[in-house]
């Protein structure tokens, strides 16, 4: 969508992630009966009525729409997990340990399975805050980069969608931090006296200047 | 010749340059076009484009004056050593990091690289906040300010999160390819 249309943008659209995102697995419960599915990904099924199974999430998504089957939040988007991570993320200054793509699966499970969330609007909120959070942190940790002698960045934990929207800002600026800081403009220092002298030329110049 | 097929190396090297002639030159009247003689005197000062000064440089037919945003003493250095976040960096030079690498690799001035780093250091922080900050009504008056590589930087921030922020908000899930939209021609 967005690369589609601005080659200068990230890598991948936010619409791209999402897709990416829906081959993790989440935990349904059908009320259809089905037999096994083949995927490249692999086997799952087979689907009994009542029986909780794994599903990727764009099969459960689909099973959803229709009302073939109720999905089952996962763990961590429970509203006593969500409330611990986010004092730890308000707490610390690291990243706590999140799925990679928990933005995108809270956005499409709050988007298509709303009751199926316990306490959705606490989850949502709580979600929303975290991100920020993290937002804040990553935005605190990009103005430390300049601070240092060496140009880089460690960002543990960081989820793809997180990354996802640095990443045209953060290469560019460590690119130039690169060209700028690179031994060829810095340490020009010893090495160079001798070419200096032949550069600069200083005497000739002022017989010529008159 | 570093990036022979990028167009803002291409326009860096545009950029003028102060520069002294060493020798007359017959011929070359454009360059100092005060009279008809058609013809350059040794020790004439002309603004050349970088790339032309590199290889008269080279051939020791002319010296370099350092432009004034570079120079040791110039104000240029006193406002980024005070405040460089409010320098107003482009009407000096759009290409002012460019520029910089160039001349200094040129002439060989170990003041310029520390100088250019500082100045971007400085500068990345105030464009990184905001980036990330500004909404769109916002950013013509900021954006005057900044080089062309900055912009950029600032450029590629602000769509990115323009970009979450659509889709968080929930646009259009579906795009209809443009062939769909068509009627079909009647056969």
């Amino acid at each position: 969508m967005a690369s589609a249309s601005d080659p200068h943008a990230s890598a991948f659209s936010a619409a791209e992630l999402e897709f990416l995102a829906e081959d993790e697995t989440i935990e349904i419960v059908p009320n259809l009966k089905m037999d096994a599915l083949n995927f490249i990904s692999g086997d799952f099924g087979p689907f009994r009525p009542q029986i909780p199974a794994q599903a990727p999430l764009w099969l459960a998504v689909a099973l959803k729409k229709r009302g073939k089957c109720t999905i089952r939040a996962p763990e961590w988007m429970s509203v006593v997990n969500l409330t611990q991570v986010l004092e730890a993320e308000r707490d610390s200054d690291k990243f706590q340990p999140l799925p990679f793509h928990y933005v995108e699966i809270s956005r499409l499970l709050i988007d298509h399975a709303r009751d199926d969330i316990p306490d959705i609007y606490m989850v949502r909120s709580l979600v929303e805050d975290i991100k920020d959070v993290r937002f804040h942190k990553i935005g605190k940790g990009l103005e430390s980069i300049s601070a240092g002698g060496t140009f880089a960045l460690k960002l543990k934990n960081l989820s793809a969608m997180e990354a996802n929207i640095v990443r045209p800002f953060v290469t560019r600026a460590l690119e130039t931090f690169y060209k700028l800081g690179s031994s060829d403009m810095i340490q020009e220092t010893d090495h160079a006296p001798n070419r200096q002298q032949t550069a600069d030329r200083g005497p000739r110049r002022q017989l010529k200047d008159r | 010749m570093a990036n022979y097929y990028d167009i803002d190396d291409i326009l860096a090297e545009e950029e003028l340059v102060p520069t002294v002639f060493q020798h007359g030159a017959n011929g070359v009247g454009l360059f100092d076009s005060s009279d008809d003689a058609d013809k350059v005197e040794a020790g004439s000062r002309a603004e050349l484009p970088f790339w032309l000064v590199r290889e008269l440089y080279l051939r020791q037919l002319v010296s370099i004056r350092v432009p004034p945003c570079f120079d040791r003493e110039s104000k240029t250095r006193e406002e980024i050593a005070a405040d460089a976040a409010h320098v107003d960096l482009r009407s000096r030079s759009p290409y002012f990091y460019e520029l910089g690498c160039k001349i200094a690799l040129l002439i060989r001035d170990r003041t310029i690289g520390p100088f250019l780093l500082v100045a971007f250091q400085t500068r990345y922080r105030d464009v990184l906040v905001k980036a990330h900050a500004l909404t769109l009504t916002m950013t013509p008056k900021y954006l005057t300010l900044l080089t062309n590589e900055e912009t950029k930087l600032y450029e590629a921030g602000q769509s990115s999160i323009a970009a979450f922020k659509k889709w968080r908000m929930g646009g259009p899930r579906f795009q209809v390819a443009p062939v769909l939209g068509r009627k079909r021609k009647l056969t």
